[in-house]
């Protein structure tokens, strides 16, 4: 704050302060003309209503001067007359920070302690897992689901099946949540003609025992083995190198129906998955895992 | 001390003066906490990795601001413990200094976006938009389909940023010609999304409190 800016605020704070502070003694000791019958001569209502004098209450007086002590007293503790900093030095960023770093040494002495520990121990940990819940509810909870049971619509994974695209150990899990996953399923449109498209579709049915055309998949076998195989395996059963998804069991990760699954080869699906590192860090990042892991195995 | 009644008297008899004695002790407050912080807002300069909007961002503020966002959602994250553990590091002046007007707002029936750009992928932010249903059931946001219907305007676009340009905002020659090509077949959803993406992205270092 520069000089001018100091001096204009002390200037005005003085300048305000004084004069009521001013107005406040000499209101109480003016001299108020009384007549002989108490009044000022003040009247209203022809006279029905009359002023007379009398002294402010006590409490009243007292009250109002407290109101001018409390507001000298925060000039002198707390920032706010000019440049002057308060003796207190108090500052919102400074509150903050003590605030943050007294909570951060409880939470670090907590995370601390949880070092070393499996995520299996750390499941049947009620504290543990009430902090990663808390923290999977505002972070993870958008795409994934509030019960962690994904969203077909968005092509999210349900975090509490056995069905995992990179990998089911800790490792995997964790490498998701900190660096994120990007998902490239690529266009394959343009290399097949639509009858291979709709045949490839039966084929992917198929694969996992759903309704299809045993002759469209059989047609649809030669298609995907020569392209989709790539990633999903001559098999069908996925690749978490890849993240290719297993084609073979129940679980989808988007509705598949037979215009679904022509509409996905089609045009393919870049799916993302944000990286988490920086928001959370890998120690709480791990508590999310717990909590995860906690309502997997219940 | 005891004399000077007929001031008094003066003043309680009219009660138009008494009226503009009260406005000048007010403004008196106003006058020493208002405006010396309009002063210091002209000399706020912008930091080297706050950029003006490119001109997708841009439309997409424009969107923003036009959609009523800012009612239930605010961009200003106090510096209170409960706020900056949730949504990062608190908001400064300068991050709000291509917006206008700012876009702090005062109500969160929603959460606040200060911080939100990259907290969800393109695909989350876009479903979210079009039908907020389909990825929270429980959600109250209304549904914004007509989003993706509407496509820019680049000419539109263009006038805009040399409004701003002349309003002080340094967008170059360079910037205005490479406009209509990045807003081009984009609609105003694309638009926002990419608004939304870039909140907050410019500190990336301080901008969040990585295990907090």
């Amino acid at each position: 704050m520069s000089t001018f800016w100091s001096l204009w605020i002390i200037v005005l704070i003085t300048f305000n302060l004084g004069l009521a502070l001013m107005l406040f003694f000499w209101g109480q000791r003016v001299k108020v003309p009384v007549l002989p019958d108490g009044t000022t001569g003040h009247i209203w209502a022809h006279g029905v209503l009359r002023e007379s004098v009398r002294k402010l209450p006590l409490w009243w007086a007292l009250f109002s001067a407290s109101m001018f002590v409390i507001g000298i007293v925060y000039f002198v503790r707390y920032p706010g007359f000019g440049a002057y900093k308060g003796t207190l030095e108090w500052t919102s960023q400074g509150e903050l920070a003590s605030d943050s770093s007294a909570n951060l040494g409880k939470l670090q002495a907590l995370l601390q302690s949880y070092e070393g520990q499996t995520l299996a121990q750390l499941a049947a940990n009620q504290e543990a897992i009430t902090i990663g819940e808390r923290l999977y509810v505002d972070n993870c909870a958008a795409c994934h689901g509030r019960n962690a049971l994904g969203n077909q619509i968005l092509g999210t994974p349900n975090l509490l099946d056995d069905d995992e695209l990179h990998g089911g150990d800790e490792t995997a899990l964790m490498a998701s949540i900190l660096n994120g996953r990007i998902g490239i399923m690529p266009p394959i449109g343009a290399a097949f003609t639509p009858e291979q498209v709709t045949a490839t579709a039966h084929y992917v049915r198929s694969l996992s025992g759903l309704e299809h055309d045993a002759a469209l998949a059989q047609t649809g076998q030669a298609t995907f083995t020569t392209i989709c195989a790539v990633c999903h395996g001559a098999e069908g059963t996925g690749n978490p190198l890849l993240g290719a998804p297993n084609l073979t069991d129940a679980i989808w990760l988007q509705a598949n129906d037979i215009a679904s699954i022509e509409n996905l080869i089609r045009n393919g699906r870049t799916s993302q998955m944000p990286a988490w590192s920086a928001r959370l860090g890998a120690p709480s990042a791990r508590l999310v895992a717990a909590w995860l892991y906690s309502r997997q195995t219940r | 001390m005891a004399n000077g009644y007929h001031y008094f008297e003066t003043i309680e008899k009219h009660a138009g003066l008494l009226g503009i004695g009260i406005a000048l002790m007010v403004s008196l407050g106003g006058l020493a906490e208002i405006t010396p912080l309009f002063v210091r807002a002209q000399q706020v300069a912008p930091p080297e990795n706050i950029l003006p909007y490119d001109a997708l961002r841009l439309a997409g503020k424009d969107v923003y601001v036009s959609e009523g966002c800012y009612l239930c959602h605010t961009q200003m994250i106090r510096a209170l413990r409960a706020e900056t553990e949730r949504y990062g590091h608190y908001s400064t002046a300068e991050e709000s200094i291509y917006d206008r007007p700012h876009q702090w707002g005062s109500k969160r029936t929603g959460p606040d976006l200060a911080r939100v750009g990259g907290k969800y992928s393109d695909e989350w932010q876009r479903l979210h938009l079009l039908d907020p249903r389909k990825t929270e059931p429980a959600s109250n946001m209304p549904a914004y389909p007509w989003l993706a219907e509407k496509t820019l305007d680049a000419d539109d676009i263009v006038a805009r940023m040399r409004v701003l340009r002349l309003l002080g905002d340094p967008y170059t020659d360079a910037d205005l010609a490479a406009a209509p090509a990045a807003v081009a077949g984009k609609t105003e959803l694309d638009a926002l999304v990419a608004y939304l993406q870039g909140l907050g992205t410019a500190f990336p270092a301080n901008g969040l409190e990585p295990g907090l």
